[in-house]
């Protein structure tokens, strides 16, 4: 019992729990249960890039060039259906430029050897800057969007499957298939020991590059489907339409319990932060709180919780420390 | 000539930039002229100042990356104080004020609550952006009073107030960390933390005070962003903290903490800047910018990761070199030249 209720995750759920009490306090309508269902297409694609980004940290890298890709992938998209290819194959296309977009960082990161915040730096510059000039290709002009989608493609957005809107699906999808990836197969394990000690894992027989390389190109094929669906959300293919996932994306990863420093983190953990930080936002919103003051919210959230987390186990080693020493001393005497 | 390149990587990245400017200017005469010279500084002076401050922190293996919404608070503080009939000399020493306070809070977060670097700056990016956008009320801060902007007005040898105040501060900046024994703790903590405690330094000050200095820093760009636009937007500073990381990485400034100079930050912010003047003069479409900044970056960061993968294999090469059995000779070597020659590739890492 103790395991399960010393876990972050209760953490986390318990603090979902006091934003729903707290914010149906103040707005009743917030519990209304087609809101709470409904707002989650609004941060959706948050969770949808935090969850593999939470696999990349595991294996001891970071990606922040994910914000672009959500916008390349939904730029080719659109130049896909401008040229008035089908509908599978604009798509194919999309998460194929996703995953081109992964594998293009991990030899990077291989090739150079240089810390692949920096590498996917560069090419958080690189894709937005490619993705501008796709979209000049087809005379969209600088920043603005490809539309005229068919009706199919931006129906899904507002679908519903089982009276659950689709992103949300498509999220809770993802979860499935990424939790048992990570947490019940020899791949996931492989992940786990390569964060924690990439030595130990190269010295372990494990193909490090390999392992790392699908964790990015996982990253960029999910940034495509998170471009996807936002493009069918908003019905038009911009250039800049990840460039709000960024930040909220990280903190979900790492409020989800995942350690920058790798090999600790869950799928569960962030999937819960991802709620956490989206209720936030609605719920701030719906008791009339001005989104400026709503962003500076998350922020401190952010840096609360992960003092705290650290700062426990600061605590608890000195304390362990204090206690070891009095033992120490007393047998001494 | 490959260690040559390896060791001096500002010296590269400066003849790299020379030739980039002779070719633009073969390209497009008039390109090489005093009025673009000045043209580059002045747009150089935001990302210089904050790169500067960027570079304190990594140089002690942290990273911040707040520093772009310490840059419109700051602004915005200033704006509020001078807007409000407040002189221009107090209100700038309230705005350096504000940013010390916030790279304070960084660095109290990573050194006492001990919170990995970048996601406490994470975080503080949001924080700040908030506390900005509720001081102003999301509204822009307009009208600023005229003898801010007389601050960023090229006089006629086209140097304004605020470059030299930029110069003061590359300047000072490389006097602390080239010529007092307190900038030289920067590179100890950076470059080993645990031998650096052992040494008696006192890490967790050189930490915070690496912060509170790009705080203060981001302020001064704060200064200078306000004085040259003229008035303050909500999304003033965003992005500048990547831009001032990648400058500095350019530069030559370790993500590992522990080596990097004032000069390849210079050089490595003059590099960016110049790229998008230049793409003015070849009269290339603006939309291609971020394009060519990343493939530059990541070309260089290629290239610089190559060399040093070859440098290292070169040097472990003649390392091990003494352990192989001797090809030219079949008497083993005497025991002098033993001892010898362990030395020579030392000698040459020098």
């Amino acid at each position: 019992m103790k395991r399960i209720f010393l876990r972050w995750e209760m953490a986390l759920f318990a603090m979902l729990v006091a934003e729903f009490a707290i914010f149906g306090v103040l707005n009743p309508r917030f519990l209304n249960l087609s809101n709470l269902l409904y707002s989650t297409s609004d941060f959706a694609q948050i969770g949808i890039v935090a969850l593999p980004l939470t696999i990349v940290i595991i294996a001891g890298g970071i990606d922040v060039s994910f914000a672009s890709t959500i916008g390349l992938c939904a730029i080719v998209f659109g130049i896909a259906n401008f040229f008035g290819w089908p509908l599978p194959v604009c798509i194919v296309a999309a998460l194929g430029a996703g995953a081109l977009a992964g594998l293009f960082n991990a030899s990077m990161i291989h090739l150079s050897r240089i810390q692949p915040l920096v590498v996917t730096l560069g090419s958080l510059y690189l894709f937005s800057g490619a993705a501008t000039v796709l979209s000049g290709v087809v005379g969209a002009g600088g920043y603005e969007g490809i539309g005229n989608f068919p009706d199919s493609f931006t129906g899904f957005a507002y679908l519903e499957v089982a009276s659950l809107p689709a992103p949300f699906v498509v999220l809770l999808v993802e979860a499935v298939i990424l939790f048992v990836i990570l947490h019940y197969s020899r791949f996931g394990r492989a992940v786990f020991l390569c964060g924690l000690s990439e030595h130990a894992a190269r010295y372990s027989g494990l193909p490090i590059r390999t392992v790392q390389t699908i964790t990015y190109v996982m990253t960029g094929i999910f940034a495509g489907v998170a471009g996807l669906v936002l493009s069918a959300y908003f019905g038009s293919a911009r250039v800049d339409l990840g460039t709000a996932t960024l930040l909220p994306a990280i903190t979900a990863a790492v409020l989800g319990g995942a350690s920058i420093y790798g090999g600790q983190g869950s799928i569960i953990g962030t999937l819960l932060a991802t709620l956490v930080i989206g209720y936030l936002q609605q719920g701030l919103q719906m008791s009339g709180v001005p989104s400026q003051i709503s962003s500076a919210l998350s922020g401190a959230l952010l840096v609360v919780a992960v003092a705290l987390r650290h700062g426990s186990a600061v605590l608890t080693s000195f304390v362990a420390a204090r206690i070891m020493a009095t033992n120490r001393k007393r047998a001494a005497s | 000539m490959l260690d040559f390149f390896a060791r001096n990587r500002v010296a590269t990245l400066f003849g790299v930039t020379v030739l980039a400017f002779i070719l633009i200017g073969i390209a497009a005469p008039g390109y090489l002229s005093l009025s673009t010279a000045s043209v580059i500084m002045s747009n150089s002076l935001v990302l210089m100042t904050v790169g500067l401050g960027t570079m304190l922190v990594i140089l002690t293996r942290n990273i911040d990356v707040s520093s772009g919404s310490v840059l419109g608070l700051s602004a915005v503080v200033l704006g509020l104080l001078l807007n409000n009939d407040v002189g221009l000399v107090p209100a700038i020493v309230i705005c350096l004020i504000c940013g010390a306070l916030a790279g304070l809070f960084n660095g109290l977060l990573v050194t006492l609550f001990n919170v990995p670097s970048i996601i406490a700056t994470l975080g503080t990016l949001g924080l700040f952006r908030g506390i900005m956008l509720i001081l102003t009320g999301g509204k822009w801060i307009e009208e600023l009073p005229q003898s801010l902007k007389f601050l960023a007005e090229n006089g006629s040898i086209g140097i304004s107030v605020l470059t030299v105040a930029v110069a003061i501060a590359l300047a000072g900046v490389w006097a602390i960390t080239r010529h007092t024994r307190f900038g030289r703790y920067f590179y100890a903590v950076g470059d080993n933390r645990e031998a650096a405690r052992h040494l008696g330094i006192r890490v967790h000050l050189v930490q915070i005070s690496a912060f509170v200095a790009a705080g203060i820093l981001a302020a001064l760009a704060g200064i200078i962003f306000a004085a040259q636009i003229g008035f303050i937007p909500n999304q003033a500073g965003n992005g500048v903290e990547l831009k001032a990381i990648a400058a500095n990485v350019l530069g030559g400034v370790s993500l590992l903490g522990g080596s990097g100079s004032v000069p390849g930050v210079f050089v490595g912010v003059i590099f960016m800047t110049s790229i998008d003047s230049a793409l003015v003069f070849l009269k290339i479409p603006a939309f291609w910018n971020d394009f060519i900044a990343g493939a530059v970056l990541l070309l260089v960061l290629l290239l610089d990761g190559r060399v040093r993968i070859a440098v290292e294999k070169a040097i472990r090469a003649k390392r091990y070199a003494v352990h192989a059995p001797a090809q030219t000779s079949n008497a083993t070597p005497a025991p002098h030249t033993m001892r010898k020659t362990p030395a020579t590739p030392q000698e040459n890492a020098q």
